[in-house]
């Protein structure tokens, strides 16, 4: 072997060495069976940074539809887990909505509303603003279709008002 | 023959095995009278080995050079530098990775320095116009690798945390800038090296790891029972980690010190002078 094929051969050694030391310090396995299951999640993460940054990011369609699904049953959840799986890298205003409507249902009570859950879905609904200042639902199932309506709710729904204390408020339905 | 007495010789040829030796000028100095018999008889034999170096084997030779400085020795350092970081805990045996702190780079790079200046590498025998691109890159990595190495080797000696952290940095600090300044050859810097980091190493993995409670006991139970491991494990803030832990950093600084060993000064081969 020539020595510029055996340097050539060094180089390219030492640089996979380097980057799975550097890898294997990044991901911390606290075991050697753990190594595949770090290994898969390091290659779907690669694999979608790089579909954004040639602009061929999609959301996993199967698990938003899965996502949807326990939407509509009021397992929000469930639902919240599938939308982010469906969109890991938070870029889908649509999914992103769901999310954050699916804050908002979970935290809508008739006497009072969740804070917590509304202040997640605050900061939800301020990050779909910022994805797509323009989005509209089409889901007819939705009485909320743009961002800013969600908005007022949740900002309405942290603030303690007078009309928070009308008894006629318990009639009121969830939207 | 009388003392003192110059002679001048011309030139002589000296035929011997083929080779002609020319101009022995002068003869300058006294002659003295040695008895026939101490007369020393030119008998010397020159030894002529019957192995012909044949260009195969010189270039096996090349080539097995070739793989120990550009594959073996990069792969020796990196496995330092993957060791370097690795601890066991002691709980429930799972591997820990812990990043070099910044402090451990900034060693690594006096000790490059060091290297520079007790001439374990040469620089213009690792890097020059002369070569060609990739040898000068293929150069390059090792000493990336050595870096990394070395930065690892201080990840694994220095305490990890607290006071003995502190204490460690500056002992390590203090020697390495001290050996900035003082004359070095090779040989002195490796020795220097080897007594350093075995220190460090027997403080560690053996002195301090033998002040740490053991981890399985519960606190109260430890004091009744240990004190004095308790209350240095206490005061020293010192981590708690396997016995393999050890055992893996062992290896690891031998690795260190063989990759040193390995190490050449410059990489000029003849056919590129």
């Amino acid at each position: 072997m020539k020595e510029k094929h055996i340097q050539t051969l060094g180089i390219f050694l030492t640089t996979f060495y380097i980057m799975f030391i550097a890898w294997l310090y990044l991901v911390e396995p606290k075991s050697l069976e753990e190594l595949p299951t770090r290994a898969q999640t390091t290659i779907e993460n690669v694999t979608t940074k790089t579909q954004v940054a040639i602009g061929t990011y999609e959301v996993d369609q199967a698990k938003f539809n899965e996502g949807l699904k326990a939407f509509r049953a009021d397992n929000f959840i469930v639902a919240r887990d599938n939308f982010e799986r469906a969109d890991t890298e938070k870029r889908d205003a649509r999914t992103q909505f769901y999310v954050a409507y699916s804050f908002y249902r979970q935290g809508f009570g008739k006497i009072s509303n969740d804070d917590a859950l509304f202040k997640q879905g605050l900061e939800q609904i301020n990050r779909v603003v910022a994805l797509d200042k323009n989005f509209k639902s089409d889901d007819a199932n939705l009485q909320i279709k743009t961002p800013v309506e969600l908005k007022n709710e949740f900002e309405e729904g942290l603030k303690v008002t007078a009309s928070d204390f009308n008894p006629l408020k318990v009639l009121r339905e969830r939207k | 023959m009388e003392k003192g007495e110059r002679q001048k010789e011309k030139t002589v040829s000296l035929q011997s095995g083929g080779a002609e030796i020319k101009d022995l000028s002068f003869v300058d100095g006294e002659l003295l009278e040695v008895p026939i018999d101490e007369i020393p008889t030119a008998k010397k034999h020159t030894k002529i080995s019957t192995e012909i170096e044949t260009p195969k084997t010189k270039n096996e030779n090349q080539n097995q050079k070739s793989y120990l400085q550009y594959v073996f020795l990069p792969l020796i350092f990196l496995t330092v530098a993957l060791l370097g970081g690795w601890r066991i805990s002691v709980t429930d045996d799972a591997f820990v990775f812990l990043k070099p702190p910044l402090v451990c780079l900034i060693f690594a790079t006096i000790l490059l320095v060091l290297f520079f200046r007790a001439n374990l590498i040469k620089l213009d025998g690792w890097f020059s116009e002369n070569f060609s691109t990739l040898k000068n890159i293929a150069n390059a990595t090792i000493l990336v690798s050595l870096f990394a190495a070395s930065t690892q080797v201080f990840n694994a000696l220095l305490p990890e945390q607290g006071l003995p952290f502190w204490t460690f940095a500056f002992c390590f600090f203090w020697t390495l800038w001290n050996n900035l300044f003082a004359e070095f050859d090779t040989k002195r810097l490796l020795q220097s090296l080897g007594g350093l980091f075995g220190l460090a190493f027997v403080l560690k993995y053996l002195l301090l790891a033998g002040l740490t409670a053991p981890a399985s006991k519960s606190w109260i139970q430890g004091i009744f029972e240990n004190p004095a491991q308790e209350a240095f494990t206490w005061l020293l803030d010192l981590p708690k980690f396997a016995p393999a832990t050890g055992y893996i950093q062992f290896f690891m600084l031998v690795f260190y010190l063989i990759g040193l060993f390995l190490l050449k000064p410059e990489t000029i081969d003849k056919r590129e002078v």
